[in-house]
């Protein structure tokens, strides 16, 4: 009986495990895949230069800072997958409200505040810092669910870091080379809405760890 | 083994791409190298060969040359598709104003200003460097009826109320192609700016598939559209109503040749002018939005095998 309640947990926490770091993949792709169609969005209003390059990739820092210090603080008090479906499932719905309201809101921020840095970083901030923070938190989250000893600490939060990095990269290219020639930038954020919908749903039906 | 053919092709491949790269560089050699500027948006260089300076973005002076002046006459266009940029003259019903998006070393829209200098002439260049070259070497000051204004075309369309009875756009800059300049909503913007009666001049690169749907696109704003083929690049001239036939065309041609004296007669040009047949344009291209404009992609695909109408079959029309 010992025995299989012990199989019990190794496969569920091989799954729970195997689970987190998929998800790592999928919210690292949106991140950055959201970065890049972040510049379609911005550049009718503020133009293609690197200024709004650099509104865009600071804003993007900004929203991780925050993410990073946030999820960190929120998991030690509540050490649940449940904070990863919260945060995934509100950067979900903003995102999906992101293709009808973007144009009016751009529109408006270039009339208003202007095309200089300060126009282009509101705009920036509209767009991305909110889901993008609340994609921030998934790193320091995902580390503390899937840490059971301090002894492997470095490897857990390496390999966090790692495969959430490798989505990275992949939404950076599977975006800029694949969706952006296929489908238009409206649907290319439904689906990550979808996605993370979906990376939000994993999580719900995730056991909760033992702390 | 493998690894050594492996390297074995590399190294020479790059041999071969090395032997390219100085052969062309020698071709160039008589160019002179005389300043060189890194910008917010380029790397501008401007060369200097017998009286003639050349402006360039990136290194690679054969490919991305902006601009060509020659330093003994400002009305010579050494460039041919800037010539056929001035034939929207023979279409537009007015010309109080003209505007140019993407003023570069300035050569068209300087060129209509000495021959027009009663209209407004407008440029806007998006990077300040440039236009500051172009003050120093190719012949550009500050005079009454010329323009010059640093910004992004199309946020300066939103922001503006006028109207011109010429919009002549060329805002591609070497490589670079902002997408955002090339969509349906720009084209929009654009002919909501004309005045009646009004016409858009656009220089179109036309050997990728970017040319077809570039078509399309101000096709899809603007019902007539004809085109120019001007030694490697075709300029496009885009009005709204009813087409003009070639006696019209001529017509205005002749009269305002007479009382402008243009240095390239607007009547030869319009001999240039052609429509487009069934198979000049893939019918696969698409409209491009600001949803949808994958101009970097289609820009790779290459499209040689373009067939245009004989100039006299459509000036039958």
């Amino acid at each position: 009986m010992a025995g299989s309640v012990c199989e019990q947990q190794q496969i569920s926490g091989g799954f729970v495990q195997a689970l987190l770091l998929v998800n790592a993949f999928f919210v690292g792709s949106v991140l950055m895949g959201f970065e890049m169609l972040g510049s379609r969005y911005l550049f009718p209003y503020f133009g293609g230069g690197i200024g709004t390059w650099a509104g865009l990739i600071s804003t993007v820092l900004l929203a991780l800072t925050l993410g990073y210090f946030a999820g960190g603080a929120v998991v030690d008090r509540h050490p649940s997958p449940r904070v990863i479906a919260t945060c995934c499932g509100i950067a979900a719905a903003y995102l999906a409200v992101v293709p009808a309201s973007a144009d009016p809101l751009m529109m408006g921020i270039m009339n208003d505040i202007g095309d200089g840095p300060s126009g282009i970083l509101l705009a920036a901030a509209c767009l991305l810092l909110v889901p993008l923070s609340f994609l921030g938190t998934f790193s320091p989250v995902a580390v503390r669910l899937l840490l059971r000893s301090t002894a492997e600490t470095g490897r857990i939060a390496g390999m966090v870091y790692g495969v959430s990095t490798i989505g990275n990269i992949f939404g950076t290219l599977f975006t800029t080379f694949y969706l952006i020639p296929t489908i238009g930038s409206r649907e290319i954020t439904y689906v990550y809405a979808a996605v993370l919908a979906l990376c939000a749903l994993s999580m719900l039906i995730v056991p909760r760890p033992r702390a | 083994m493998k690894l050594r053919s492996t390297t074995a092709r590399w190294g020479a491949a790059l041999l071969a791409i090395g032997t390219l790269l100085t052969s062309s560089a020698r071709a160039d050699d008589q160019r002179q190298l005389i300043e060189s500027k890194e910008s917010l948006y380029n790397n501008i260089y401007v060369y200097k060969e017998g009286d003639y300076y050349a402006m360039t973005f990136g290194y690679n002076r054969k490919i991305y040359t902006e601009s060509i002046y020659n330093s003994k006459d400002d009305r010579d266009l050494p460039v041919t598709y800037t010539r056929y940029m001035t034939e929207a003259l023979a279409y537009a019903k007015n010309v109080h104003s003209i505007l140019e998006i993407g003023f570069g070393g300035g050569r068209t829209s300087w060129y209509l200003h000495r021959f027009l200098p009663g209209v407004s002439v407008t440029s806007v260049e998006l990077d300040p460097e440039v236009e500051a070259l172009a003050k120093k070497y190719f012949g550009i000051k500050d005079e009454p009826n010329f323009h010059l204004v640093n910004q992004d075309g199309r946020i300066f369309l939103m922001h503006s109320t006028d109207k011109y009875d010429i919009i002549l756009i060329d805002a591609y800059r070497g490589p670079f192609v902002p997408f955002q300049l090339l969509t349906k909503e720009f084209y929009q913007i654009v002919k909501d700016h004309l005045s009646d009666g009004g016409v858009v001049a656009q220089n179109v690169e036309p050997t990728t598939m970017l040319f077809d749907s570039a078509v399309k696109t101000i096709q899809s704003v603007f019902p007539q559209t004809d085109f120019y083929v001007a030694d490697g690049n075709v300029v496009t001239i885009a009005y709204d109503g009813a087409p003009k036939d070639q006696a019209a065309l001529s017509t205005i041609a002749k009269q305002r040749q007479t009382e402008l004296n243009l240095r390239y007669p607007l009547v030869d040009m319009l001999a240039q002018r052609r429509g487009l047949q069934a198979n000049t344009i893939d019918p696969n291209a698409k409209v491009l939005t600001d949803d949808f404009a994958p101009v970097e992609a289609l820009k790779a695909i290459e499209n040689h095998n373009r067939k245009w109408p004989d100039p006299s079959a459509s000036s039958s029309k």
